[in-house]
């Protein structure tokens, strides 16, 4: 990895990209666990990519729906979205998708 | 899509289990086997059977137990069934009931083969509530 402290900067490896991508949500809704779900099902379509969301001071790998559920993160909250490997603008923006507009009924 | 079947000695909590992780996991393939044949608390290798079958679409069965005689039950079906029989492959795994059910489910509608599934129930055992 090249010295860099850009938020967003692109690696170079013999074989592939590594993208890294960052964003904050404000959510409009509890964390419930319909969207954890719709997290963690979108986190296990991209195996490659490492998608990590932080919340107060507690953190959870997106894969896990229980981790995501267990971030207690509620309705204005501020949760960050920290995505590694490829595609990870793409995946971080379906991620915020999910959360800034969650489709469930509680 | 690996299949889940929830086996429980109670027919409500499977079939309330499996409604609940279907939810969370739009989409997955959760089959609940709560119950004796008649409905009373209990197990049946039957109704566990006809969940395996339901759920199995070929890419693998995962068994989730509730409690000691669900696992027994799931045995004695697994020992009749051949878990590999035709290449599909049935598994049974030590996981904590409602939280490896919803993980599993996310696991599996998410694309996930058989053992990531399975692993995916087995890690429900280190999450914590609060």
């Amino acid at each position: 990895m090249p010295a860099n402290s850009e938020p967003q900067h692109t690696t170079n490896t013999a074989q592939h990209v590594t993208d890294l991508a960052e964003r904050v949500v404000i959510l409009p809704k509890h964390l419930h666990a319909r969207p954890a779900g719709q997290v963690a099902q979108a986190a296990a379509r991209h195996q490659a990519t490492t998608i990590e969301l932080v919340s107060g001071n507690r953190r959870a790998d997106a894969r896990s729906v229980l981790a995501v559920m267990a971030l207690g993160a509620v309705t204005g909250g501020e949760v960050r979205v920290i995505v590694a490997g490829p595609d990870a603008t793409v995946v971080a923006n379906d991620i915020v998708g999910l959360l800034e507009r969650p489709d469930t009924d509680e | 899509m690996v299949g889940i079947v929830l086996i429980s000695h109670s027919k409500g909590l499977a079939e309330g289990a499996a409604e609940l992780a279907g939810q969370i996991a739009g989409g997955a393939r959760v089959f609940p086997a709560g119950g004796t044949d008649d409905g009373r608390l209990g197990t049946s290798t039957e109704l566990i059977g006809a969940a395996i079958t339901a759920a199995d679409t070929g890419d693998g069965v995962l068994l989730i137990p509730d409690l000691g005689s669900a696992v027994l039950s799931a045995r004695s079906v697994l020992a009749e069934l051949d878990p590999e029989h035709g290449g599909k492959r049935i598994m049974l795994v030590d996981a904590p009931f409602i939280e490896g059910a919803v993980a599993a489910a996310v696991a599996a509608s998410g694309g996930l083969d058989l053992e990531m599934v399975a692993s995916a129930a087995e890690e429900a055992r280190d999450a914590r509530k609060l």
